[in-house]
């Protein structure tokens, strides 16, 4: 009696989630001819120009937000758990401010702003992603850390005669793997899927391309929406119930 | 920032504390400079120049003729649709998302935990041209379920429905509401123990009881903070609603959009900025609160 409502719910939240999809799918399978399904929106899709092109804009991108945001976020947590308490809170607060901000506010403020030399490359936007990551990617990695006895396993290490680069990439970075996984997991979902910045910024990346060509064909709209979510759902669901795992442990200890 | 370039004050914090690992870094917050100039450049100074621009007349002078434009329609109605849409929004994915949550923790299964974390995960970050025309297919003039209920005689848009409309947009938000929802409130749910059921229990409150003095009280303020999280993912969603209408809602980020693509053009050259500065003084008010009652909550529900 008492988790059949809860049961109830869970099956409508089902349906609310999954329906959608379905219909989306099944209406991209359509032959234009009502009454039978196949594959010839997914074909349209690949023979539109640009498909290849805009998809390797957005790995690229991703792949320097992904390594912008180590490089910064890693060694700042780390060192804030190790020697820096009193300026966590101070981190905290910045950390989350880009959550405060609009993006579609801050990407007026970047188009005016940011250094010329970045305002003429596509790679302005992996510098922009970082910091409206930030807010997801800072606690994922705060956790993480929270978790493990860092200070004790670095002056041992130190005791040992490790230098402070040796630390952190034999030491501290195999220790947090699960929260960096996690970290970069909200990294990729991000710059997959961001569509505000790039068109405000007038960039072509992949989901801007998905939006233009979407206009074209409304059945191969479909398809390309029900390709899109499919390919960055795998990969994301993916990473996070595959990578989870982990970092869920770690969440437990802490 | 001030306090960090000030060595005497922290070398008498850190002989005070007297830490193994005070030390060596306790002049100047030198671990730090990366984090401070990356934010500096790719953040404050942007907002710090669009606030600029807000109150610039178009010969550069300081005005503030932009800011009075925000309320005179057609900006004084999108500022009060994006506030309806923000507030409609939060609570259509607010409620349903709590009994999500609730659901789920009741089940209490692990399993079902992490699957029911990665879809919210991924729904949550669901957007844009590819979401609206999922819905599209479901809700669409010749979508799924329309074609449906027209086949039993219920012609939805001939009684007026469209998703291209504010009904329309609330739905199609609540896709990627309820799992934010989903994810933001079951920290606060899991921190309810049982143990306070039961004891509430064994000293003879009724579960209506328990609810109103106990687990109501806890969970109001978590409740409040994730209800104004909602409202600024809806008051500032630009692309599921650049995707879905077609200029026949006035929302301010799509005005900003068009502003800034220069579809439309204005005698203010700065209104965009002016717009900007709006939606980042609205956002403020909910995020504030927000981050203050999640900072509070957060020390106990660990």
């Amino acid at each position: 009696m008492k988790n059949l409502g809860s049961k109830l719910v869970l099956i409508i939240t089902g349906i609310f989630i999954f329906f959608p999809l379905y219909a989306a799918t099944e209406f991209s399978m359509r032959n234009g001819a009502e009454h039978t399904h196949g594959l010839t929106a997914y074909r349209w899709i690949f023979e539109q120009s640009g498909f290849f092109e805009n998809l390797a804009i957005t790995a690229r991108i991703t792949v320097l937000a992904v390594i912008l945001n180590l490089l910064i976020m890693v060694p700042t947590v780390t060192w804030l758990h190790l020697s820096g308490q009193r300026y966590k809170r101070l981190v905290e607060i910045l950390t989350i401010l880009p959550l405060i901000i609009p993006v579609v506010a801050l990407a007026t403020g970047a188009q005016l702003a940011l250094p010329s030399i970045l305002q003429n490359t596509v790679y302005e936007l992996s510098f922009m992603y970082v910091v409206v990551a930030m807010p997801y990617t800072y606690r994922a990695l705060d956790i993480g850390l929270s978790g493990h006895p860092l200070a004790t396993l670095t002056n041992a290490a130190r005791n040992l005669g490790a230098s402070w680069v040796r630390v952190l990439t034999n030491v501290i970075v195999p220790t947090i793997r699960p929260s960096i996984l996690a970290a970069l997991f909200l990294m990729v979902a991000l710059s997959l899927g961001e569509f505000t910045l790039a068109q405000l910024l007038h960039w072509s990346t992949f989901p801007v391309w998905v939006t233009n060509t979407s206009q074209q064909n409304i059945i191969g709209a479909t398809a390309l929406a029900v390709g899109s979510l499919f390919f960055a759902w795998i990969l994301l669901f993916g990473f996070t119930f595959f990578g989870g795992k982990k970092s869920n442990t770690v969440q437990e200890e802490a | 920032m001030k306090q960090a370039t000030n060595p005497n004050v922290d070398m008498k914090g850190a002989l005070s504390k007297g830490g193994a690992f005070h030390g060596f870094m306790s002049k100047f917050p030198l671990p730090l400079v990366p984090l401070f100039l990356f934010l500096l450049i790719f953040f404050m100074w942007p907002i710090g120049a669009l606030t600029g621009n807000a109150f610039k007349s178009n010969e550069g002078a300081l005005t503030l003729s932009n800011i009075s434009l925000l309320f005179q329609d057609p900006y004084r109605l999108a500022f009060k649709n994006s506030i309806t849409l923000g507030f409609i929004s939060a609570l259509v994915g607010a409620i349903p998302g709590l009994v999500i949550a609730m659901a789920i923790e009741k089940q209490g299964s692990q399993t079902l935990k992490k699957f029911v974390a990665s879809i919210s995960g991924v729904l949550a970050n669901t957007g844009g041209v590819p979401l609206a025309f999922m819905f599209l297919a479901a809700f669409g003039p010749a979508g799924l379920v329309i074609s449906a209920l027209k086949s039993v005689g219920l012609d939805l848009y001939g009684l007026g429905f469209t998703l291209f409309s504010f009904t329309g947009l609330v739905i199609v938000y609540a896709y990627f509401q309820i799992p934010i929802m989903v994810i933001v409130v079951t920290p606060a749910l899991s921190a309810l123990r049982t143990e306070w059921k039961d004891s509430a229990a064994n000293l003879g409150a009724s579960k209506i009881q328990y609810w109103v003095r106990v687990g109501i009280p806890i969970l109001l303020p978590s409740f409040i903070a994730c209800f104004l999280l909602l409202f600024a993912s809806a008051f500032s969603a630009f692309a599921t609603a650049r995707a879905l209408t077609v200029g026949n809602i006035a929302l301010v980020p799509l005005q900003i959009g068009s502003l800034v693509d220069g579809n439309v053009t204005v005698n203010q050259a700065n209104l965009g900025y002016a717009l900007a500065f709006g939606m980042i003084i609205i956002s403020l008010l909910a995020m504030i609160p927000y981050i203050w009652i999640q900072s509070r909550t957060s020390k106990w529900q660990r």
